[in-house]
């Protein structure tokens, strides 16, 4: 016989009673496992998204509107190999965010991407090498979202609305706004399925990309964009390699590749040759970028700076000219010792505005930063001389590549973006035929510089003289067009001053990096929400509960084998190898009840998975979640579980062995009066609440008085200490209760059954600490669930107060606010009475919402003047909206930017807090950091981060116009003038939802995992209610007896069940009562903060429902213990 | 005669088929204020008689009467009621609840007190005012004055036995049957609680029917009364 035998023996000869012991462990587990799998689902389904939508795809470089040359793919093609010496897949596409809508205007799809490929090159790209069939000029292949959007079937045309392309931004006063969009109408090819990257999108996003897949060369030439190309894409072959140190491989071998092969025409400039001795550096994006100035000037000591701008008026007294091209630059044009206030003019101005020497001349001009709202500005110079209308004055090609103007043969064919409203004589059409664009007058380069300096540049053209020992070494000019006008030796120094620029430029200074889009998808992905905690967190009640449970089942097992362990100890076994015996026992149940938990655990996850994709999709806003699980999850699972179990199977057993052999010997319990208490015991349970409930009560002060509303450790506290301060009250009035009194009170039935609640007076307490655990979480979560319409119209809800919010996909440049900006979209006057329009810029970045699962690695950065947001919205931790303004602050260093997210999307979404910072890098490739430095409360401003407007166009001087709109509007015009804005702005995508729309898509994430908490915790609740009747079972099966006395001195049966329903009932009603108190304790500062509703109704009903699940589980188990003849307990003695 | 009990017999379904015959037969008659006792070997089918006597069980076939009425008719109603007011019974066993004190399990019964026999109410006002003297007069002459506020399981074995007495004299019953009195008893507390009998017999007007196998016991009654294979003798 040996002590194992003995285990088994008892194992098997115990089943029955084990049962409930291992279905309580196998509970536990499967919650815990079902958690994790969960949480490993979510994980692989996010891995498995994120490389659908990158396909073979490592870097990616994105230029956005800045264009380069699609040659470049060829360029490079052969030239980047991976460490095993294989060249790597490159492909150029062209890609634009437009919009959609079906040829008959019946379905329409806003914020599509139109992507411009090659076919070949593409396919190299994606994960399935298949053939795009069907794929000609003319036909698009459109992603799944974009087709069911549109409603499309194969063979339907549908058009598709387009930016046309321009170098210029669409912030720069001389762009054309009147006609930047196109129209592309094409046929529905086909799906663009993942596997051939039809969902290829930059950036981690919830839903699948809206992508239509066109041939390059079909959007090249609809946007005015031949040969252009605006993403780099650069796959990985399969590799043994570590990802890491493939990738870090590739990236060097690949910009080493790029700075070796890219050219000037790479960043829209180019070398052109206006006289023979000379060269000039130009750029389509008519200002110079200022590393390209920079390198230029550097590259030749020679080199002459010049910036030519529009003056729209020169004015001399009376006399004025209007349209005129001013140059500010050195010498030649300009004579040495010029001052900054004066300026030379040319002949023709001179005689138009009968000027001399010595006159003062003003400039009226547009501020370049104006951008839409053209603000013009004036300054005045001394006429310093007058210069003939000959060289080098006399050069029209001193004008930069003005859009509209450039080509125009008379005035009446300029096509400027601002209205001509001075008027233009025939004597400036004629100078126009004579002189073109020839500048009429002459600053230094410093006066033009400060009045035309922008954040696109502060130079329109560099000027290199030819250097005259320059031989032609025979070198192919890289321009075959100039190479064929053009003298060998200028040719050669074009060519030799190319490498010199590009030698010192940095392609990433221009906003050219290759970005490992790969790793960041994966990174997203990998860091997404931990829905493993999630669901831990949500079962943890159903997890305690089953615990509580399974010890309840032990220790009632092990009261009734009390003899038994008093036979062991009386027959001189140690306590301990008692308790050892035991323990192993304990072990193998827990084990057992981990093993099928493991199962059920696959199962509970099936469900929840199920769950997540159906009723709780608010919650992921996905309809793909696919069940991963591993190995290590499993045994993870299994052996924690057990563990825990098995711990708390032992904490019931210490209890037990610790009583001694005699007692144990007389059948345990039968004889021994009420759990007695030490003297005190009953001030000390009363002090230890008074204590708890002060500091539970402080602790809500506190968080009132500070306004931090939505602490979750404040609220948890709270709820615990209450908890515990009327778990404290029960104990003590329950050893009150089990304490004899001096006075002689008559005996009620209600005072014998307060009395059977003393008898086991922890397993009382243990039950109402298990239901009103679960009624606190299921009415907090109740008070928690948000209502996006509760004072939607107050500044300081989530909406800011504001009615609407406005995204368009391509930029707006006008300002609402304006008569102009209005007038530019035909919009009414009288519609925007007392609207007031807030314009946000946009940096694209990664959503950052709780709409989306992955972690923003980079969320979105909106730009906004800060002012406009004064008082709008609240500020649940940090500081206001005046820090965005305070770069200098003192806790701020010059490189970092203070920025304001929504408090959810920063602790979820973006996985940081208060204080931390986030690596962004600007246009120009220089890293900056921006700091967070406050949270708005639930807000629709999830999903980004607020910049200051400066700063934005500081470090995005590329992204011109506005995409992002919060609207103000009077409640009754709200719909009359969300239709009219969709209407007048549909050709740049404007999409508008109702400010409390979007706070209910928004509330929905965090409803529905409210609701998910419920379900689970209600299950947690269920157990409860089990362990509610396992326990009346328990105690009228132990007092069997007792009973049958009472049916014997002459009670009804009816009686006993109902002392014994009154007993456990009371049970149940102070265990709703605690958790209502501790949930209204803990609920309190939530409560009185904004967009928070009481719902009275179902909270009613849930605790009704919880009631009467309690009540039934007590009566059925009063029912099955007091089944039959309760008087046979007593003829059974 | 307060007690008639003819004819009675009471048979179980044997597990091999057939009957098993406990009681056959069986008649009795006691009269008001007498002490019986009732004798026998185990399994002779005395504990038996003694529970239906106490309405506890029901016979195969006969009557008890009791004050004339025939308890074999009556529902659980009318039974509950009997053993609440008109019998009084004590076990082997004390059966006292461990959660109340001795003042309050000697008062359990009135909790019960019938017709009509509310659960909440408890006894009616007069009626719980002369129990709790009568409670407190009872635990005094069964020398537990001094135990009123202690629980049963601060009492020795004889003295919650005496608590068990005077909880099934509470309400003044005219039967008082006791099964086994002192089966778990030491020599001495035995022969107390005999004597105790015995005098609350006499003093209380109650008539006392003792089921034992003490036949030290069984020679303080007035009457001893033997039963074997089923049959009174």
């Amino acid at each position: 016989m040996k002590l194992r035998t003995l285990t088994t023996r008892s194992l098997r000869f115990h089943w029955r009673s084990h049962l409930g012991v291992v279905m309580g462990a196998a509970i536990g587990s499967a919650a815990l496992i079902g958690a994790l799998i969960v949480g490993d689902s979510v994980k692989g389904s996010l891995r498995e998204r994120a490389l659908d939508r990158v396909g073979k795809v490592r870097f990616a470089l994105a230029s956005g509107d800045r264009l380069f040359e699609d040659t470049m793919a060829l360029r490079l093609d052969g030239r980047v190999l991976d460490r095993n010496s294989s060249p790597v897949p490159i492909a150029a596409a062209l890609m634009l965010n437009g919009s959609a809508n079906k040829a008959d205007g019946s379905a329409r799809a806003h914020g599509v991407t139109a992507m411009g490929i090659e076919p070949k090159s593409w396919r190299s790209l994606a994960l399935d090498a298949r053939p795009l069939f069907g794929f000609l000029p003319g036909q698009a292949l459109l992603s799944e979202q974009v087709a069911q959007q549109l409603k499309l079937k194969l063979g339907e045309s549908f058009l598709l609305r387009l930016p046309k392309t321009s170098g210029l931004s669409q912030d720069a006063v001389m762009v054309n706004r009147e006609e930047t969009m196109i129209t592309l109408r094409l046929e529905y090819a086909g799906p663009a399925p993942r596997e051939l990257l039809g969902d290829f999108a930059l950036h981690a996003g919830q839903g699948g990309a809206q992508n239509i897949l066109v041939p390059i060369e079909d959007l090249q030439h609809a946007v005015g964009a031949d040969r252009q190309a605006n993403i780099l894409l650069v796959a990985g072959n399969k590799s043994k390699d570590d990802p890491y140190r493939y990738d870090s491989y590739l990236k060097v071998t690949l910009e080493s590749a790029f700075s070796e092969k890219w050219r000037l025409s790479d960043l829209q400039a180019e070398l052109d040759v206006p006289e023979l001795g000379e060269v000039e550096l130009r750029s389509r994006r008519v200002f110079l970028d200022e590393p390209l100035t920079l390198s230029a000037l550097a590259a030749d000591t020679n080199s002459q700076p010049i910036l030519t701008y529009l003056a729209n008026l020169i004015t001399d007294g009376t006399h004025a000219a209007p349209y005129s091209m001013v140059t500010a630059a050195g010498a030649p044009w300009t004579p040495p010792g010029l001052r900054d206030d004066e300026i030379v003019i040319n002949q023709w101005l001179a005689e138009d505005l009968q000027a001399k020497p010595g006159d003062g001349l003003t400039l009226v001009y547009y501020d370049p930063e104006s951008g839409a709202r053209l603000t013009e500005r004036t300054n005045t110079f001394r006429v310093h001389s007058v210069v003939p209308m000959k060289i080098p004055w006399a050069d029209r090609t001193l004008m930069p590549q003005f859009p509209g103007i450039e080509k125009a043969e008379t005035t009446a064919e300029w096509g400027t973006a601002f209205p001509l409203v001075h008027k233009i004589r025939p004597q400036d059409d004629d100078y126009w035929t004579d002189y073109r664009g020839t500048p009429k007058a002459f600053i230094t380069l410093a006066a033009g510089q400060t009045m035309w300096s922008n954040r696109f540049g502060n130079l329109t053209a560099v000027r290199f003289p030819v250097p005259t020992n320059q031989v032609g070494d025979g070198a192919t000019s890289l321009q075959s067009d100039s190479a064929q006008s053009e003298p060998p030796h200028v040719a050669s120094y074009k060519e030799s001053l190319e490498k010199k620029i590009l030698a010192t430029l940095k392609p990433e200074e221009l906003g050219l990096r290759f970005e490992p889009v790969r790793e960041q998808a994966l990174k997203a992905a990998e860091q997404s929400q931990d829905f493993a905690g999630l669901f831990i967190g949500f079962s943890l009640f159903v997890i305690v509960a089953a615990l509580l449970l399974m010890a309840l089942l032990f220790q009632f097992g092990l009261e009734q084998r009390a003899g038994e362990i008093g036979t062991l100890l009386a027959l001189g076994l140690p306590p301990n190898q008692v308790r050892r015996m035991f323990l192993r026992e304990g072990i193998v149940l827990a084990f057992i009840g981990g093993v099928l938990g493991t199962a059920a655990g696959i199962a509970y996850a099936k469900a929840m998975l199920l769950g997540l994709v159906t009723v709780w999709r608010d919650a992921v806003g996905t309809s793909t979640l696919k069940f991963f699980v591993t190995p290590q999850t499993l045994l993870m699972g299994l052996f924690a579980s057990a563990l825990v179990a098995a711990f708390t199977l032992w904490l019931a057993l210490r209890k037990q062995v610790k009583r001694p052999a005699r007692e144990l010997l007389g059948g345990g319990l039968e004889d021994s009066g009420p759990e007695g208490d030490q003297s005190g015991g009953e001030k000390k349970w009363m002090s230890l609440s008074i204590g708890a409930g002060v500091v539970a009560l402080g602790l809500v002060g506190w968080t009132l008085a500070k306004g931090d509303t939505a602490n979750a450790g404040a609220f948890f506290g709270a709820g615990a200490l209450v908890l515990i301060a009327s778990l404290s009250v029960l104990t003590a009035r329950l050893s009150q209760r089990s304490k004899s009194s001096s006075i002689l009170h008559p005996l009620s039935s209600r005072a014998l059954a307060l009395r059977g609640l003393s008898r086991r007076r922890s397993r009382s307490v243990a039950t109402v600490a298990m239901l009103a655990s679960g009624t606190f979480l299921i009415v907090s979560i109740g008070v928690f669930r948000l209502d996006a319409n509760r004072d939607a119209t107050l500044r300081s809800s989530g909406t800011g107060g504001f009615a609407l919010i406005g995204e368009s996909t391509m930029p707006v440049v006008a300002d609402f606010n304006t008569k102009a900006g209005r007038e530019s979209f035909a919009l009414n006057e009288s519609d925007f009475e007392n609207v007031d329009v807030v314009h946000f810029r946009v940096r694209q970045g990664d959503e950052a919402s709780c709409l989306n699962l992955n972690r923003a690695q980079k969320p979105r950065l909106l730009g906004v003047n800060p002012d406009l947001l004064q008082g709008r919205f609240t500020i649940a931790k940090g500081e206001g909206w005046p820090a965005l303004g305070s770069v200098l602050h003192a806790s701020h260093s010059a490189l970092e930017i203070p920025a304001i997210g929504d408090a959810n999307s920063i602790q979820w979404a973006m996985g940081k807090k208060i204080g931390d910072a986030i690596d962004y890098v600007d246009e120009r490739g220089q890293p900056f950091k921006i700091r967070i430095v406050g949270a708005v409360a639930n807000s629709i401003l999830q999903g980004q981060l607020i910049i200051d407007e400066a700063e934005f166009l500081k470090r995005f001087p590329g992204e011109s116009g506005c995409k992002y709109f919060l609207i103000d509007a009077p409640t009754n015009r709200i719909a009359d003038l969300s239709a009219k804005l969709s209407r007048a702005l549909q050709d740049v995508g404007l999409e508008v939802t109702p400010a409390p729309l979007r706070m209910a898509q928004f509330n929905a994430v965090q409803n529905t995992y409210l609701a998910t908490f419920q379900v689970l915790g209600g299950l947690g609740l269920l157990l409860g209610s089990a362990g509610l009747g396992i326990v009346v079972l328990r105690n009228v099966l132990e007092r069997r007896g007792e009973l049958a006395v009472l049916i014997a001195v002459g009670w009804r049966s009816a009686a006993v069940r109902k002392l014994v329903l009154l007993e456990h009932a009371a049970l149940l009603v102070f265990g709703l009562m605690v958790g209502l108190v501790a949930a209204a304790v803990a609920v309190l500062p939530s409560a009185v903060s904004a967009g928070c509703q009481l719902p009275v109704l179902s909270l009613t009903v849930t605790l009704l429902l919880v009631l009467a699940n309690g009540l039934i589980f007590t009566w059925l188990a009063t029912r099955f213990a007091l089944r039959g003849k309760l008087l046979n307990a007593l003829r059974n003695e | 005669m307060l007690l008639q009990v003819s004819k009675l017999t009471k048979s179980y379904p044997a597990p091999a088929g057939g009957s098993l015959t406990v009681l056959a037969n069986v008649s009795l008659e006691v009269a008001a204020g007498e002490s019986v006792a009732v004798v026998g070997p185990s399994g002779s089918g005395k504990s038996t008689l003694l529970q239906i006597i106490g309405t506890l069980d029901l016979p195969t076939q006969g009557k008890v009467l009791l004050e004339g009425q025939d308890l074999t008719q009556l529902d659980q109603v009318a039974l509950a009621n009997v053993r609440n007011i008109r019998i009084g019974f004590v076990f082997q066993s004390h059966y006292l609840l461990p959660h109340c004190t001795v003042w309050e399990n000697v008062l359990v019964p009135t909790l019960a007190a019938s017709p009509p026999a509310p659960l909440l109410g408890g006894a009616g006002g007069g009626l719980a005012e002369s129990v709790e003297s009568r409670a407190e007069r009872l635990l005094k002459r069964v020398g537990l004055a001094e135990r009123l506020h202690h629980f049963p399981g601060q009492l020795s074995g004889g003295e919650r036995q005496r608590v068990a007495v005077v909880r099934a004299l509470i309400n003044r019953p005219k039967l008082l049957l006791a099964d086994e009195p002192t089966g778990a008893l030491d020599h001495a507390s035995a022969v107390n609680l005999g004597q105790l009998l015995v005098e609350l017999n006499r003093e209380e007007g109650v008539t006392l029917i003792v089921v034992t196998h003490s036949r030290e016991l069984a020679q303080t009654m007035g009457r001893v009364l033997e039963i074997k294979d089923g049959q009174l003798r």
